[in-house]
């Protein structure tokens, strides 16, 4: 007999049961609790790096865009003319100092304001332009070039929000020697017909690469002479961590001997001895010798986010959730401001050898996803076992839990974080404000 | 030596079709010469691979690689594997040398996978050289109608 438990009962601290990917409910009640109430990753700063760039986005499943205006600010804004309901923003990039919406020629800027009615007469001196700008997030903030936004204007700032998964972001971003990422190269663009926390749980799991990966490990192996799936098995010395707020990593640094160079040992693909070496000058007249190690040692990386973004390999990966039982993904490849040219070709060439929808990697998880929503139609299983480690993990302190890489110690940190969102007694902040913008 | 005509491009065409479609990948390697590359952009036409990802962008040993992968038995996004079929059609020679020539051409491809059923539209152009009496793709590009919108499984060889 299934059981008939409230959504408190549905997540628990070593397992969570299969209705969270499944009913409509609780997903409505996500994107209310979680998406729309929390700060969320929506792209990076270089997307819309020029006054008048855009870039369409969702929050929740709700359209949205966001802009740079003149001044360099960044705005996000829902897609919604505030008269009769279009959207107003038609192209998914682009640049342009307006945003007309077509319907009946109403305009807006760059900052939501609205600029432009057509026959004016027809509103009479009680109308108020200020009144009708677009529906805009309450706070955008930027970490590293990052940019996240909440529609509700009470929570916390980003730098206390992302916490201790700052310094991940920090050695990520430093791998270029200006400490700046580009996301300019493209954008892949996979789905699967499932729930998004597949996705969310997937990228910080590492358990499953020697099974799901084992065709592309045992290729790379064979160009480089050695075993590389070594990094997720019984024998590993990585860790997996529940970095707090429900962000986690599989931490994949090693601690360098004194003494030994740094290397970029994974500089994801081929590149000259020439570039190699000018890219490590580089790196270590600007970070000194001791601090370029530590940001090569770390340069594998699998960060979660909560609620949305992974960072993984070199790029910012967006989970966007459509329904219960449909997710699309988008990912942002990124490369290195100040390196030479060959090492940022050799960046994409790697990321495409694994990722995107005809990846040599990615797919495969995908694939498990599409095998789990089609296994969990059995009623009578109805829970998901994530109890793997939590007999030997430990507390790191300032609130970071340390587990072995192959443990579910950040699915449970992903789950703790949910079930605090969901479960609040508290009524669900405020879902949008309308924004009066004062004129001049 | 003579100048690639409009039935022998279509034969090249319809042979790489069928093999593709009955996933005989080692002969349709035979059809390409050594340093032949294949090519699906991400966006549109696709600009600079070098500054752009694309979807595929293989020189010879990828594409060995990526054959690999779907023979070994453990690329799980195609266990079981796609059902393909796919017809090319609106076939022109643009340029054409006594021993190279591109061909383009347009193509449907109907794809059935775990009960599903997708359709892929759009153009290929290949590069043909003239290589010991037998024409060989040098290059194989392929613009996707959807190349920028979510694509679910694109590892069957398109």
């Amino acid at each position: 007999m299934p059981s008939n438990l409230n959504l408190e009962e549905l997540v628990q601290e070593t397992r969570v049961h299969r209705k969270i990917y499944l009913e409509q409910q609780i997903f409505d009640s996500e994107m209310e609790r979680i998406f729309e109430s929390n700060w969320v990753f929506v792209g990076h700063q270089t997307e819309i790096s020029a006054p008048g760039d855009y870039k369409t986005l969702t929050i929740g499943t709700q359209p949205a865009f966001m802009t740079r205006d003149e001044n360099g600010d960044i705005h996000v804004l829902m897609n919604r003319c505030m008269h009769r309901g279009s959207t107003v923003c038609q192209q998914e990039r682009g640049n342009s100092p307006t945003f007309r919406c077509w319907y009946h020629g109403w305009t807006y800027n760059s900052k939501g304001e609205l600029i432009g009615v057509p026959y004016a007469d027809g509103y009479g001196n009680s109308f108020d332009r200020r009144k009708f700008s677009l529906i805009k997030a309450a706070r955008v903030e930027e970490y590293r070039g990052l940019v996240f936004a909440s529609l509700n204007p009470d929570v916390d700032g980003l730098a206390d929000y992302l916490g201790n998964a700052k310094r991940y972001i920090d050695l990520f971003v430093e791998l270029s020697p200006e400490g700046e990422l580009e996301a300019r190269a493209g954008t892949h663009k996979y789905g699967y017909d499932g729930n998004w926390k597949f996705q969310m749980e997937n990228g910080v799991d590492g358990y499953h690469p020697n099974f799901v990966h084992r065709a592309f490990f045992d290729l790379q192996g064979k160009d480089l002479g050695r075993k590389v799936s070594q990094l997720f098995t019984e024998n590993s010395a990585c860790e997996s961590k529940d970095l707090g707020n429900g962000h986690s990593i599989l931490d994949m640094a090693r601690t360098l001997r004194p003494g030994n160079k740094p290397v970029p040992t994974l500089l994801r693909g081929k590149a000259s001895q020439e570039s190699s070496d000018a890219y490590l000058g580089s790196m270590i007249r600007r970070y000194g010798e001791q601090r370029a190690g530590e940001i090569f040692a770390a340069s594998n990386v699998n960060l979660a986010i909560f609620p949305n973004l992974l960072i993984i390999g070199i790029q910012l990966r967006k989970t966007i959730p459509v329904s219960a039982t449909r997710t699309d993904v988008h990912l942002l490849p990124t490369t290195l401001k100040g390196v030479p040219d060959e090492i940022n070709v050799a960046r994409l060439r790697a990321h495409e050898a694994f990722y995107g929808s005809a990846g040599g990697g990615a797919p495969d998880d995908v694939e498990m996803f599409n095998r789990c929503s089609d296994g969990l139609r059995v009623k009578g299983a109805e829970w998901l076992e994530l109890s793997r480690g939590i007999e030997r993990e430990h507390s790191e302190g300032n609130g970071v839990i340390v587990g072995h890489i192959t443990d579910e110690t950040p699915q449970r940190a992903f789950y703790r974080r949910w079930r605090s969102l969901m479960c609040d007694t508290a009524k669900p902040q405020t879902v949008t404000q309308l924004r009066v913008v004062p004129t001049h | 030596m003579p100048i690639l005509s409009r039935s022998e491009a279509e034969d090249l065409l319809y042979r790489e079709a069928r093999l593709l479609d009955d996933r005989r990948f080692q002969e349709w390697l035979a059809m390409l010469d050594e340093n032949a590359t294949y090519w699906i952009p991400c966006n549109g036409e696709g600009n600079d691979p070098n500054r752009e990802i694309s979807l595929v962008f293989d020189d010879r040993q990828r594409l060995t690689d990526r054959i690999g992968r779907l023979e070994s038995g453990l690329a799980h996004a195609q266990n079981p594997p796609s059902k393909t079929k796919r017809l090319v059609s609106n076939v022109q020679i643009e340029n054409s040398t006594e021993n190279a020539a591109t061909v383009l051409s347009g193509f449907i491809l109907y794809e059935l996978r775990r009960g599903k059923e997708r359709i892929f539209a759009g153009r290929y152009e290949h590069c043909l050289h003239l290589i010991s009496g037998t024409w060989k793709i040098a290059s194989k590009k392929i613009v996707l109608t959807n190349n920028d919108e979510v694509i679910d499984n694109l590892t069957f060889i398109v």
